[in-house]
């Protein structure tokens, strides 16, 4: 057992001594009480279970599984399909088990003769009007309708087409580059459309005619306008909608599955990674309730194509000429190791961007410290006032992605969360359609998927609001459990400290009139853009851009930093700039070395989401060519320049993690950030002055969803959607 | 109570694969190499396009045994023993070929080491 191991024993056991518990992240304190169980008899076998479960779902408890397709736990109950007709003694018919009510005493038999012969009579009324596309279906091997004729389908047909009319056909439809329609192999389940109408909150989609008319559609063509409408795909338990970019790739059972984490916004969605012979063929959601539940947005769905287009893959220095050509590690390193060697610690400069994992990240702050050079900042700015980043509560979602289900009242100051964090946006949406959450918006009018208190996008408001004399205040202040979400765009504005200031106070004085139940409920959450930002500054990253620009640095350390905050004019005429990472996108092109690197689905690292969760990515594939992994390009450098960083494998950069910041190495938890009060106390002299300009989010349009990033930008799947979306909007159908 | 009082003792008696003790295993090692050397005038035979000469083949042979020379544990050796005999009827019965032969000559294995150090690893590009 190494030391990490043993830490990761010794911890839980020290904060029980400290504590008398372990922290777990749940936020519900409110006491309820318990209801009364109902017994019910599944095949004879007592069980009880909560009153207003379903049939389905007491079966599920006693470990029968019943066959369904429209029934899905996410998604309101329709009980078209009938799949799941079980018998119940004492009653007259079968009955469709997803949509009925346990009653007291319910005698269930899911293995009668009578449950059989009615699920097999199901099958064979969908099978008739199903076409024999298995063998060229992009669904087959993981399609529900293959699986269940299977184990519960009749063993022949008596499908024998004597008039030779054919099976019933529908037309495909196009709705959009993501999602391939086959409607001839639609079973009318209506999973997409309450996905469209309850989750995604966009009703594009729905249903023309009835009976064998009946037809699932946008009725006019025109795109399923979501950013999430990728889950669709999963949704759909035949092969009616599949993935455009998948497109008769593989089978599910050539792939290689690789349990990761999503990059392209801070949530950190879990992913399954599917590989084959080095090739990433697509992403699919991996189920967490604490995080992305099953949904992931089109960006971490689809992006994948931009891992294969403008990589990194061979070290290139600048020649003569002053055209970066590719050469072999040893010449680069050794040429940039002697330009670090000609330079001091104090003239240099290091930025770490949005891809960053945890092991590069402590690597490149390791080795400029070592260097000398303190100036190792992140992209984005947090404003410095107060504790600033010195406390995690001040950057952290600490409400908790899932502790949005628990609030009352959401206020987002400055955020789009549909397209910075959409799967964030989808929880929001669940929490106003089931707990009557509201929400208030300071900010532009956007469309979230639901209503809101529009309170105005000047910074006005926020000052108003925070000295209680805003309309709305009454509102904020009578709230039990409110949450204000700030979006981190709101900390590169000119008056960012003002903005945090007022944000806090007010979170501050909400927070002093909680009622004594609720005195654990966290209000003050920010919601980050990038992947790497939390982690960065949990490791000691400096959140200040511009430190850099005065600093006049010699050498300029570009780890993955292609938002292009740092112009080559901004910088003296002799600084040598580095650029590392695996895309040839802004921070390649202005650099005079290149040290490829590897993108999220090539290396084992360490991403903290927006709450403060640590999550690890693991190798999907390998890095391509020359390319490889962060940390150890760091280390390989430091070791050109005499120095050595003292680990030499992921065991040994985690235990220098888990010495700097240990929760970062404890995954899949989240670490408990307090001292909101402390915080605010610091606050109280800040001179607050605002500017007039308005709290604007960056994106407000879905077309400006899709590229936002390297990897994105890269992807020619999303440039097709932002093409699909501009001609929807000119088309008439809107 | 100590730790070592509560983990009950597993590895009390070892069951000897061939030995019970170093003599006999050092007059099993000796009996093969015996063995060995005088097999040495047919492997020269029989092996002929490796173009061994008796000394050679000697040499070859002793610098294959004095390679363990720092193995004590009785039952590694005796595996080695084992290991030593199935190799010599393989030999003696020609079931290998030249070229596998020929690399009971170490010098004869080329291939290459993969590298220990940090920097070397991460030039070769596999970890």
């Amino acid at each position: 057992m190494n030391r990490l191991q043993l830490n990761r024993l010794i911890t839980p056991l020290s904060r029980i001594k400290q504590h008398g518990y372990i922290f777990v992240a749940n936020q519900s304190t409110a006491a309820k009480k318990e209801p009364e169980k109902l017994e019910v008899f599944v095949d004879g076998k007592p069980i009880h279970v909560e009153p207003n479960t379903t049939v389905l779902q007491a079966c599920a408890e006693a470990g029968v599984e019943i066959p369904r397709y429209c029934y899905h736990e996410r998604l309101s109950i329709a009980g078209n399909c009938r799949m799941c007709l079980v018998e119940i003694e004492k009653t007259p018919k079968p009955v469709a088990s997803c949509a009925m009510p346990v009653m007291k005493g319910m005698r269930i038999l899911t293995d009668s003769p009578l449950t059989k012969k009615a699920r097999e009579g199901v099958m064979e009324f969908l099978l008739v009007n199903h076409p024999l596309d298995c063998p060229i279906c992009d669904q087959g091997g993981e399609c529900d309708l293959q699986d269940q004729s299977m184990m519960f389908g009749s063993d022949r047909s008596r499908f024998t087409d004597n008039q030779f009319s054919g099976k019933r056909s529908v037309e495909d439809k196009n709705i959009g580059p993501l999602v391939k329609t086959s409607m001839n192999r639609c079973i009318h389940c209506t999973r997409c459309i309450r996905f469209g109408s309850e989750v995604a909150g966009v009703s594009d989609l729905g249903t023309t005619g009835r009976g064998s008319d009946m037809v699932i559609g946008t009725y006019v063509e025109r795109l399923f306008m979501s950013e999430l409408s990728g889950n669709v795909i999963d949704l759909c338990p035949v092969g009616a909608l599949t993935s455009k970019p998948y497109a008769f790739t593989a089978r599910p059972w050539e792939t290689r599955k690789s349990e990761s984490i999503d990059v392209m916004d801070a949530l950190g969605s879990n992913i399954v990674v599917h590989t084959r012979s080095g090739d990433v063929l697509r992403v699919i959601p991996r189920i967490n309730e604490d995080v992305n539940e099953e949904w992931i947005s089109d960006k971490t769905r689809f992006a994948y194509d931009g891992l294969k287009r403008q990589r990194l893959t061979a070290p290139m220095l600048k020649n003569r000429d002053g055209y970066l050509t590719p050469c072999d590690w040893e010449d680069a390193l050794s040429v940039v190791a002697e330009k670090i060697g000609r330079s001091t610690g104090s003239k240099m400069a290091a930025l770490a961007g949005r891809f960053c994992d945890a092991e590069g990240l402590i690597a490149l702050k390791d080795f400029m410290n070592q260097l000398g050079c303190e100036t190792v900042c992140v992209e984005e700015l947090f404003p410095n006032v107060g504790a600033s980043t010195d406390l995690r509560s001040n950057y952290l979602f600490n409400g908790t992605i899932a502790g949005v289900e628990h609030a009352d009242l959401v206020l987002l100051v400055g955020t789009n969360p549909r397209y910075e964090a959409s799967v964030l946006n989808a929880r929001i949406r669940k929490a106003w359609t089931h707990n009557d959450l509201r929400v208030a918006v300071i900010g532009p009018k956007l469309d979230l998927t639901y209503t809101y208190d529009h309170l105005g996008d000047s910074t006005k408001v926020l000052a108003e609001l925070s000295s209680g004399k805003h309309a709305f205040s009454k509102i904020l202040s009578s709230a039990k459990r409110p949450l204000i979400i700030l979006g981190s765009a709101m900390f590169q504005r000119q008056d960012t400290e003002s903005v945090y200031a007022a944000t806090v106070s007010l979170a501050n004085k909400l927070r002093s009139s909680l009622a004594d139940e609720n005195k654990e409920w966290r209000i003050f959450n920010v919601l980050h853009r990038y992947a790497s930002q939390v982690a960065a500054l949990d490791l000691g990253y400096k959140p200040d851009v511009k430190s850099i620009i005065e600093l006049k640095p010699k050498i300029l350390y570009l780890f993955g930093a292609d938002e292009g905050l740092i112009k080559r004019q901004d910088l003296p005429n002799d600084c040598y700039i580095i650029y590392q990472g695996h895309h040839g996108d802004r921070g390649a092109l202005m650099a005079d070395a290149i040290l490829p690197g590897a993108a999220y689905t090539e290396k084992q690292g360490i991403y903290a989401n927006t709450e403060g969760r640590a999550q690890q990515t693991r190798l999907a594939v390998t890095p391509p060519g020359k390319a490889r992994e962060d940390w150890k390009i760091i280390r390989a450098l430091a070791e050109v320049c005499g120095l050595t960083l003292p680990y030499n494998d992921i065991d040994d950069v985690r235990s220098r993690i888990d010495q700097v910041a240990p929760n970062l190495t404890r995954i899949n938890t989240i670490e408990e950030a307090n001292y909101f009060k402390q915080n605010a106390d610091l606050l109280q002299n800040h001179k607050t002055s605002f500017t007039d300009s308005a709290l604007t989010p960056p994106i407000t349009e879905l077309k400006d969803f899709y590229m936002t990033d390297p990897i994105s930008r890269a992807s020619l799947t999303m440039a097709k959607c932002v093409k699909a979306v501009e001609e929807q909007l000119k088309s008439r159908h809107t | 109570m100590s730790l070592s009082n509560r983990i009950t003792p597993v590895l009390k008696e070892i069951r000897p694969v061939l030995s019970v003790n170093h003599a006999e295993a050092k007059r099993r090692v000796l009996n093969l190499y015996k063995i060995w050397l005088r097999q040495i005038p047919y492997i020269r035979v029989d092996y002929i396009s490796n173009n061994w000469t008796e000394p050679e083949l000697r040499k070859i042979l002793k610098e294959n045994f004095l390679s363990n020379k720092n193995v004590t544990d009785i039952r590694v050796i005796d595996r080695l023993l084992v290991k030593g005999q199935m190799d010599f009827v393989e030999t003696a019965e020609i079931w290998r070929q030249a070229h596998n032969a020929a690399l009971f000559d170490r010098s004869m294995d080329t291939y290459k080491q993969k590298p220990k150090h940090f920097l070397e690893r991460f030039y070769e590009g596999h970890h």
